[in-house]
C-alpha cells in the first residue's frame, strides 16, 4: 500500500543564538570598551575583578566608576593646597617663627593635603558599579570606615533609565543610570558613569539573556 | 628684630604640644588608613591592590617620620 503522506525529515531545531556573545579568553581584548587600565571608569569584560559575595561561576560583564571628570572638584583644591606653602612666607610672619616651626608647618600642611588626596582617590576608586551575568552590584565606601554593598538580580530589573543632564555631562558623555528593581532595594543608581546609553543597552541585553536562560532551563 | 620665641615662650610651648598631639593623632589616623585599605581591597579586587597598599604604607611611614622629626626639632 502506497504511503498516503510522508512527512519531511525533521531538521534539528537550532538553539536560538545567544544575544550576548560571551567572549572566550583573549577575544574580550578586542571588544569595544575593554581596557587593561585598572583605573578605568568603564571596562567591558574586565581582565580581573573579584568582589565579596561573588559567585564562583559568575562572570563580570561591566565595571563602572564615576567619570574621571568628577574628580576635578577635589583635584583643583588639592593642587592649590600643594602650592599654598609657597605663599606661607607672604601670609604668615614666617621670619619671626623659630627655625623648627618653619620646617614642621609645611610638612604638617602637606600631610593634611596627602590625607585629603588619599581619601578622595580611595573614595572614587572603590566606589564601583558591577554588572555580572547574574546581577548588578553597587559597592560604595562612603568614607574610610563606612561601606555599603547593594545588589539585585538581573531578572528583578524592571526599568533602566539613562539620564544625561547638563552641558558638562553631555559634552563628556557621562550620566546616571537609574535602575528600578523588584528587589529589596527598589532603586539602584549608577551615578555619573561614562556611556550611560551603552550601560543601559548592556543591561537590556543581560535581561533578555536571563529570560532566555529561564526558558531553556539554564538558570543557575 | 627679636625672635618671637624669646618674647613669648609659653605660647610656643603650647603650639609645640598642640603640634605633637596633632601629629600623634595623624599617625593613628594613617594606621587606620592602612587597615581600611586592607578592608577595601578585600571587598573589591581589580588588580591594583599592591600600589594602593604601598601608598598607604608610605603615607604611614612619612607621618611617623614627621612626628619623630617634630619631637626632635621643635
Amino acid at each position: 500500500m502506497p504511503d498516503v503522506f510522508v512527512s519531511k525529515e525533521k531538521t534539528k531545531s537550532s538553539k536560538p543564538k545567544s544575544i550576548i556573545t560571551k567572549p572566550k579568553g583573549p577575544e574580550r581584548h578586542n571588544l569595544p570598551g575593554h581596557t587593561h587600565n585598572p583605573l578605568a571608569a568603564f571596562c567591558y569584560y574586565p581582565d580581573y575583578v573579584k568582589f565579596v559575595s561573588e559567585d564562583p561561576e559568575e562572570k563580570v560583564v561591566l565595571l563602572l566608576r564615576r567619570h574621571p571628570i568628577t574628580n576635578v572638584k577635589w583635584i583643583l583644591p588639592a593642587f592649590l593646597m600643594v602650592l599654598a606653602p609657597s605663599f606661607f612666607p607672604v601670609i604668615l610672619p614666617y621670619d619671626l617663627l623659630p627655625a623648627g616651626f618653619r620646617i614642621i608647618f609645611p610638612l604638617v600642611w602637606y600631610l593634611i593635603t596627602s590625607a585629603f588626596i588619599l581619601e578622595e582617590f580611595l573614595s572614587w576608586f572603590f566606589h564601583v558599579n558591577i554588572v555580572t551575568d547574574e546581577r548588578i552590584v553597587e559597592v560604595d565606601f562612603f568614607n574610610l570606615v563606612s561601606r555599603e554593598i547593594t545588589d539585585a538580580n538581573i531578572d528583578q530589573i524592571q526599568d533602566v533609565t539613562p539620564r544625561v543632564v547638563g552641558a558638562v555631562r553631555t559634552f563628556f558623555n557621562f550620566g546616571d543610570v537609574v535602575i528600578q528593581t523588584a528587589a529589596a532595594v527598589p532603586l539602584i543608581n549608577f551615578e555619573a558613569v561614562p556611556n550611560p546609553d551603552k550601560v543601559a543597552r548592556i543591561l537590556r541585553e543581560s535581561r533578555i539573556e536571563e529570560e532566555q536562560e529561564k526558558l531553556e532551563g539554564r538558570v543557575r | 628684630m627679636q625672635d618671637f620665641g624669646s618674647i613669648a615662650p609659653s605660647i610656643f610651648i603650647l603650639i609645640k604640644i598642640a603640634v605633637w598631639i596633632f601629629l600623634f593623632t595623624y599617625v593613628l589616623f594613617s594606621g587606620v588608613v592602612i587597615k581600611q585599605v586592607r578592608v577595601m581591597t578585600q571587598t573589591l579586587e581589580v588588580g591594583f591592590e599592591k600600589p594602593i597598599k604601598l601608598i598607604a604604607l608610605v603615607h604611614f611611614i612619612v607621618s611617623l617620620t614627621v612626628f619623630i622629626l617634630a619631637l626632635i626639632i621643635l
